[in-house]
């Protein structure tokens, strides 16, 4: 089923959590909500849901105009942050809860939920804890039982709140791994909301990247990776430098006191170190710390003009170059994105190599 | 080198254990803290509930039995648990509504509200009563409208279950408040995408979130509702076999120096306190052991993984 929200204004109290915003999410798509809090993305999530209701503005699933109509009347799966599982009931009641509130017209028998509620056990990989408590299982067993409870109804949209947002590192990983297969299997049109862009560029279709109640940028993690649309996308999705400075034909002269200059970003492993100055383009900085556990090397050092600038190095060309501490060095930037007119209003971009 | 230095003399205070925590008192001082407490315990709690027994079966447990069955007695047995019947319910649905609001909703006037549910709790009982004579009596403000429509409040029973439910309706919101808010809205938001209606989300999920503290409530109320001495007396009138409760009636049967009769009828009002306390502890009692298990397996599962 396709989601269109059109226009959505939501104003809580003195605080604008959404301007305006319009997203379709197409059929069958995994979408991601990216953002930083109180970007807005969970409030459009609810308003989706019909937890919350929008000032203005409406919302479509497949085209038919469902505004007004109340949340248990959507058939959508939700599933919140903190899993919100029912602390009274077993595992499998909880799973089994949806399809035994349905009116007596269409509520399947006793041994259809039966067999329902152990089809989707089977799927989340948990038959054998169907009569646990919540509080008896992990974190990661609790969002998949939430996710189960959700798929239950057979929504026909598929929600999710920070899905793995109070995990821990190693458990979203494969959870999130799985969300992603799931979605292949079942095919049903899915956003989700997250603050981590590594989340969103690995699991979703496509990116709606949110900023302050707007949306700055949708497309696929491509798109919104390589062809960011604004500073802030750039700056949100991985790590960036960022320098001020003024763009004369090809020439890019770095001022940090440049007020009404461009934004230059550069991506830290779009960054090399070299010992001698070459003829492209260049400067200086002395190195302040080393941090070489892990894949890439990550080197904090100090630009000519005074500002910490981070760089990364594969674990070869660092061993190569046996740099050491407070050694003065070149950077060269590989690559650099250049926003114009830089202040927010942004109205361009160059891409220097 | 380290075993020398236990076998030297001059550093035994130094290797001799401190095995009482930091935040523990000396013995000293723990056998002082805790001989207080019972003796105070024992002069005014236990030693004035072992009089009312002992007083109550002075004459015998014939006297005792007799003073039980008397027509009076029986009728304030009666009215009190009518009234407790009346005001225990209607306390039940207010407390879980006015809580429901505080717990789960933003509102103007919210603290002004949860002041006001309090408001039995701070003020006397007696004034309590009095309100409601100055209410429905015959010279109060809808005394006379009362008085041409033959409807009598005041030194009646609805007067007593009014007064008895005034002083009661705190306890059910009172535990019950701090329950919802702690427990949030997500459950129930959880139940309503889910599709349960609004009364399927409250029976299903909300009312068994919160059955202990409700129950906890009710207890209480309860309790109150039997014993409440100052606001029912003010609207009773003392009306023999008519308007007395248990506890008006002990009163009348001291006054009267029959201390038999008046000691086996508090017994059976210190008899329902014991009971209550006994349930209440039963109920925590339930509720901690369930919370402690799911802690228990939730950590036993946390150590398998």
């Amino acid at each position: 089923m396709s989601i269109e929200a059109r226009n959505i204004t939501k104003q809580f109290g003195q605080f604008a959590a959404l301007h305006s915003v319009s997203l379709e999410i197409p059929s069958g798509e995994l979408v991601a909500l990216l953002g930083p809090s109180g970007s807005g993305k969970t409030t459009l999530l609810r308003i989706i849901a019909g937890l919350e209701f929008a000032d203005s503005g409406t919302v479509r699933f497949d085209g038919e105009d469902i505004t007004t109509v109340q949340a248990r009347d959507r058939k959508v799966g939700f599933v919140f942050q903190h899993y919100a599982l029912f602390r009274h009931m077993t595992v499998f009641d909880n799973i089994a809860f949806g399809l035994r509130v349905q009116p007596r017209k269409w509520r399947r028998s006793k041994e259809q939920i039966h067999d329902k509620v152990h089809e989707l056990l089977k799927l989340i990989q948990l038959k054998n804890l169907a009569g646990r408590y919540p509080s008896q299982l992990s974190g990661g067993q609790r969002q998949r039982v939430a996710l189960a409870r959700a798929l239950a109804v057979e929504p026909s949209v598929l929600l999710l709140d920070e899905p793995f947002g109070s995990l821990d590192a190693k458990v979203r990983l494969e959870l999130r791994r799985w969300l992603r297969q799931l979605h292949d299997e079942v095919h049903i049109t899915s956003v989700f909301v997250t603050h981590d862009q590594e989340e969103a560029l690995e699991v979703a279709d496509r990116i709606a990247v949110m900023n302050e109640g707007k949306i700055e940028q949708v497309g696929s993690p491509d798109e919104v990776y390589h062809h960011p649309a604004s500073p802030f996308v750039y700056n949100f999705l991985g790590n960036v430098n960022l320098f001020h400075g003024r763009l004369d034909e090809e020439r890019l002269s770095i001022d940090e006191k440049a007020a009404s200059g461009n934004l230059v970003y550069v991506r830290p492993h779009l960054l090399d170190i070299h010992r001698q100055a070459t003829n492209g383009s260049h400067f200086r900085a002395t190195i302040k710390h080393i941090h070489s556990a892990g894949p890439l090397v990550k080197i904090e050092a100090l630009a000519e003009w005074g500002a910490p600038v981070h760089v990364e190095l594969s674990q070869e060309r660092f061993r190569d170059l046996q740099l050491a501490k407070n050694e003065a060095v070149f950077i060269i930037p590989r690559e650099m994105k250049v926003f114009r007119n830089g202040k927010g209003t942004f109205d361009g971009e160059n891409t220097i190599h | 080198m380290g075993g020398t230095i236990a076998l030297n003399p001059g550093n035994i205070s130094a290797t001799r254990k401190v095995t009482r925590r930091a935040t523990t008192e000396s013995l000293a001082v723990r056998w002082t803290l805790i001989g207080a407490t019972v003796m105070f315990l024992g002069i005014f709690l236990f030693l004035p509930l072992a009089v009312v027994f002992a007083q109550a079966f002075e004459k015998g447990l014939a006297t005792y039995w007799a003073s039980l069955r008397e027509p009076d007695a029986l009728a304030a047995i009666r009215l009190t648990l009518l009234a407790a019947g009346i005001a225990v319910p209607l306390n039940l649905v207010f407390g879980i509504a006015a809580a429901w609001a505080i717990g789960k909703f933003e509102f103007v006037g919210k603290s002004l509200l949860i002041t006001l549910i309090d408001l039995p709790f701070s003020v006397s009982p007696v004034v309590s009563g009095l309100i409601y004579v100055l209410l429905f009596g015959l010279q109060g403000l809808m005394g006379p409208w009362l008085a041409r429509h033959n409807l009598q409040i005041i030194f009646a029973v609805p007067g007593i279950v009014l007064a008895t439910i005034f002083v009661t309706f705190p306890f059910v919101a009172h535990e019950l408040i701090p329950v919802l808010q702690a427990q949030g809205q997500e459950e129930e938001e959880a139940a309503l995408v889910l599709g349960a209606s609004g009364w399927q989300t409250f029976f299903r999920v909300s009312l068994p979130n919160c059955k202990w503290g409700l129950l906890y409530g009710v207890i209480l109320c309860n309790a109150r509702a039997m014993g409440e001495f100052g606001a029912v007396s003010v609207v009773s009138g003392h009306i023999r076999g008519l308007t007395n409760t248990m506890p008006l009636h002990v009163e009348i049967l001291y006054n009267q120096y029959d201390f038999a009769a008046a000691f086996a009828v508090a017994s059976l009002l210190a008899l329902l306190a014991l009971v209550t306390l006994l349930v209440k502890t039963a109920v925590e009692w339930r509720a901690r052991r369930q919370a402690a298990q799911l802690a228990l397996w939730s950590a036993q599962e946390e150590a398998k993984a």
